[in-house]
């Protein structure tokens, strides 16, 4: 009876380590440079389709995800999200409003924002959803910008420093 | 006299050299990455020059007011190698993908553009595959 308690405690103790580990996913710890000969020919270069960080500033915890995007001349753009997909005030940087939200999805990160400003044309709102993905030393983020019911979608590489 | 000569031809030197590189500004100095924006109108001018092609657009805004929208383009050598000839512009209406300027003025820097009639679509040269 005794041996029958033990083995069911030693299998209840590995099945709720296997949850734990499959609820926090991949850590995206670090920080992450943009590999332009791996991304897409479309976002590198003078007129990028879609504008990805040069470089990104990554805090991952049990429960946040603190990213820190920046590119040369450009201003920052960073945010804290909940990994349980509760919507949060993204830092934009002024004269624009961000939300967004993120969520853990099997070895994947995703990110939903809606991103809002004004311009001479009137008032602007852009979607963007982002997938992370990590292999090694290698970040894969692949973003589609949703715009006046047109999308694009574009990938990005980034290599750890 | 001869010194007058020389320290003008040097000066006019500086002054084209200086015009040719504010021409040629960089994407990051001039637009602004996190303000990406679509525009549709209808082309009312074109420079047609080097190094990029500027289109200008009168833009319809929600309260019905028209804005002249300037279009910086790739350079016309690059759009003519995707098909697109100068008198193909004026009067056309067009879709313009890009970023606002960092100024607030209405101008924008276009990764692609469509010329709806023709529903053709040209891109950046760094884009063409």
């Amino acid at each position: 009876m005794k041996r029958w308690t033990m083995a069911i405690s030693v299998a209840v103790a590995l099945g709720a380590q296997a949850i734990s580990l499959a609820q926090a996913g991949t850590d995206f710890s670090g920080t992450w440079r943009l590999n332009q000969a791996k991304s897409s020919r479309a976002i590198v270069g003078n007129t990028p389709d879609i504008q990805f960080a040069s470089q990104l500033e990554v805090k991952q915890s049990a429960t946040d995800i603190s990213i820190v995007g920046t590119s040369v001349r450009q201003q920052p753009v960073s945010a804290v999200y909940k990994l349980d997909g509760t919507k949060v005030n993204v830092q934009a940087p002024e004269g624009i409003t961000e939300t967004g939200e993120a969520k853990l999805n099997g070895m994947m990160l995703v990110i939903t924002s809606r991103r809002a400003f004004s311009s001479p044309a009137g008032d602007v709102v852009v979607d963007f959803k982002e997938v992370w993905s990590r292999t090694g030393n290698e970040l894969t983020v692949e973003k589609t910008r949703t715009q006046s019911g047109d999308s694009s979608t574009q990938k990005a590489v980034y290599d750890k420093l | 006299m001869r010194v007058i000569r020389v320290f003008v031809t040097i000066s006019a030197g500086i002054l084209l050299a200086t015009a040719a590189l504010q021409a040629h500004h960089s994407f990051s100095a001039t637009y602004d990455g996190n303000k990406p924006i679509t525009l549709r109108g209808t082309i009312v001018k074109l420079g047609w020059q080097n190094p990029h092609a500027h289109i200008y657009v009168d833009v319809k805004n929600a309260d019905g007011k028209v804005v002249t929208w300037e279009v910086e383009s790739a350079g016309p050598t690059t759009l003519m190698k995707q098909g697109l000839r100068k008198e193909d512009f004026v009067g056309q209406e067009v879709i313009i993908k890009g970023f606002l300027a960092k100024d607030g003025t209405p101008t924008v820097n276009a990764s692609s553009f469509t010329l709806v009639e023709a529903k053709k679509e040209f891109v950046n040269d760094e884009k063409t595959p």
